[in-house]
């Protein structure tokens, strides 16, 4: 039989499949509108919450009762938290901004290859002519095109929120901006760790597994760092110690020099695991699914 | 690329060995299929078959030797090679999220070689119901839903990991129709099934696989003229004559019963077999069955 026209076309790929991008944006559909909808529910809720608390006894609390020692866990001087920007300032390091952000990286992250290879469906895709590093890459275009998205809803909410809301006219929404841009980068820094570790992995749940011992062992690590003088080198491990938004809300210049940094380390380290993520899963084996 | 003047072959494995550690999945296979055939895979589990397929289509890297289709070698040029076979995987597990229509349609999308159109018509010849989630189909409706897929792709090779696996006597008949129709179309197709009979109705050529390696291969032509005999003597049996002692083989029991075998014309032997004092007297085709118990049967 001769090799038709149209297969001859076929010769040479691409690294961006318009299917696979597709099949991306269904596969993270659900977990894309949860999010969106918690971060743009969580800004007006928290604000509100703070509002109950008024400045001159939410300063009292915090400038007179916790020990000045504390501020080592906070990242930034007390006297900078306990103003209208510094408490708003506090969502972005909120467990529900955080966790968000890494469960967001390490559940698209862990389904680059890990997941469809368990589940089986890796087989039929890669049965066409379709280059791994395609497979790969798109994921993570789509998985990073909705993490953006995400880090817009939540400053969407939080510029209407300090701009109509209970605080209104007192901060300047636009200081908010690096903040979320940093939750961004942690969310990329994550998805690309998460990748790698599934590039090279054939379950997603052991994925998971190391990835949520990563975190934990960056939580731990950067505390050390902060609370422990003889140890305070360890803290330079942590990959979180580029996830720092509540030192982002100065409105200054430094503010963004700053975001250059964090966003530097954060989103490089996720390319470079991108990058590394897709060698590996262009050179492996990949296993019948069980 | 090929060379021109080539023989028709669209599969070749040369030595094509795959080890985990010290444990050989394929070993030194060396195979070819030509053109236009239907190519059966035959072994037990484990013995090699979705190893050797999945080498080709470049999901497994060999440890040694090599493999080309179409002339495209399937690790550096495993992009070619994927671009003229279609495959249907032992297992197909589509996704579960989606219906049939919309698995249908992604494959569309994912390779212009794959023809909506035909994959619906295969799927109503199948008696698919499309419009069902596939995490509702029951293991038999997602086979058929991949069939759609592969067979609907329009590529020089297909390669089928046990199609009719799970599937209703009618839906597996329809499959082998549809394997004549993509021969009919030009197409050579690989098929590994553990039902030999349907092997033997639709295969042209049989390689039998064992611990990873080829061990034997036939053509289906030459094994529709192969018979055995089965004869129980009055008398002791006086062993195969000069004549037929080439292509006639003998194993004679205690009890007076002899079991041979011949892959010639029968007229000759039935002449000689007059001669012998038989009691009793069977004439049966050898069958894939025998052959494949040949390197298969327990002890």
């Amino acid at each position: 039989m001769t090799t038709p026209p149209h297969i001859a076309a076929a010769r040479g790929g691409s690294i961006w499949n318009l299917a696979i991008w597709r099949m991306a944006w269904g596969d993270q559909r659900v977990l894309l509108l949860s999010l969106a909808a918690l971060w743009g529910a969580f800004p007006w809720l928290y604000l509100w919450l703070s509002a109950q608390i008024e400045m001159p006894a939410f300063q009292d609390v915090l400038l007179k009762v916790i020990p000045a020692d504390w501020q080592k866990l906070s990242g930034v001087p007390f006297s900078e938290v306990a103003t209208h920007a510094g408490r708003v300032a506090l969502a972005f390091v909120d467990p529900v901004v955080v966790l968000a952000a890494t469960v967001w990286g390490i559940t698209r992250g862990s389904d680059a290859v890990a997941g469809p290879l368990e589940r089986g469906t890796l087989e039929m895709t890669l049965a066409a002519p379709v280059r791994r590093s395609a497979v790969f890459l798109t994921q993570a275009l789509a998985t990073t095109a909705a993490a953006a998205l995400l880090c817009g809803v939540l400053l969407l909410s939080v510029w209407t929120v300090v701009a109509f809301g209970p605080w209104a006219g007192r901060v300047e929404p636009a200081r908010f901006v690096p903040a979320a841009a940093n939750v961004f980068g942690l969310m990329v820094c994550m998805a690309g760790l998460s990748a790698c570790v599934s590039a090279a992995d054939s379950h997603r749940w052991r994925t998971i597994g190391i990835m949520c011992g990563f975190y934990v062992a960056a939580i731990l690590t950067k505390l050390v760092g902060r609370l422990s003088g003889m140890l305070g080198w360890v803290g330079y491990v942590s990959i979180l110690n580029a996830y720092e938004p509540q030192r982002l809300v100065g409105g200054d210049d430094a503010s963004w020099r700053l975001l250059l940094l964090y966003d530097g380390v954060l989103i490089g380290v996720g390319l470079a695991a991108y990058a590394i993520g897709a060698v590996i899963f262009a050179r492996r084996d990949l296993p019948a699914p069980l | 690329m090929p060379s021109a003047g080539s023989p028709p072959m669209i599969v070749r494995t040369s030595a094509l060995t795959k080890r985990y550690g010290s444990f050989v999945a394929l070993d030194a296979c060396s195979l070819t299929v030509n053109e236009g055939d239907v190519f059966g895979l035959l072994g037990p589990n484990g013995a090699g078959k979705t190893t050797l397929v999945r080498t080709l289509l470049g999901y497994l890297h060999a440890t040694s030797g090599s493999a080309t289709v179409a002339g495209y070698d399937c690790r550096s040029q495993s992009l070619d090679v994927r671009a003229r076979t279609t495959y249907l995987p032992g297992e197909a597990r589509l996704f579960r999220r989606m219906n049939g229509h919309a698995v249908l349609d992604f494959f569309a999308r994912l390779r212009r070689e794959c023809h909506r159109d035909v994959a619906t018509q295969i799927a109503g010849r199948l008696d698919l119901d499309c419009s069902r989630q596939v995490a509702r189909m029951s293991t038999g409706m997602r086979q058929k839903l991949a069939l759609a897929v592969t067979l609907a792709t329009d590529v020089p090779l297909v390669i089928l990991d046990e199609p009719t696996a799970n599937l209703d006597p009618t839906a597996r008949s329809t499959v082998l129709d549809l394997v004549r129709e993509a021969k009919q179309a030009g197409k050579t197709i690989m098929f590994s099934s553990h039902v030999l009979s349907e092997v033997e109705a639709i295969c042209d050529h049989v390689a039998i696989l064992r611990a990873g390696r080829v061990v034997h291969e036939q053509s289906i032509d030459d094994l529709r003229r192969g018979h055995r005999i089965h004869a129980r003597l009055t008398r002791a049996f006086p062993g195969v004559p000069e004549a037929f002692a080439g292509h006639l083989s003998a194993a004679s029991t205690s009890d007076g019963a002899v079991v041979m075998e011949t892959d010639e014309p029968l007229a000759p032997l039935l002449g000689w077999l007059a001669t012998l004092p038989l009691d009793e007297v069977r004439v049966e085709p050898v069958g894939l069955q025998a052959v494949y118990d040949r390197f298969h049967r327990p002890g």
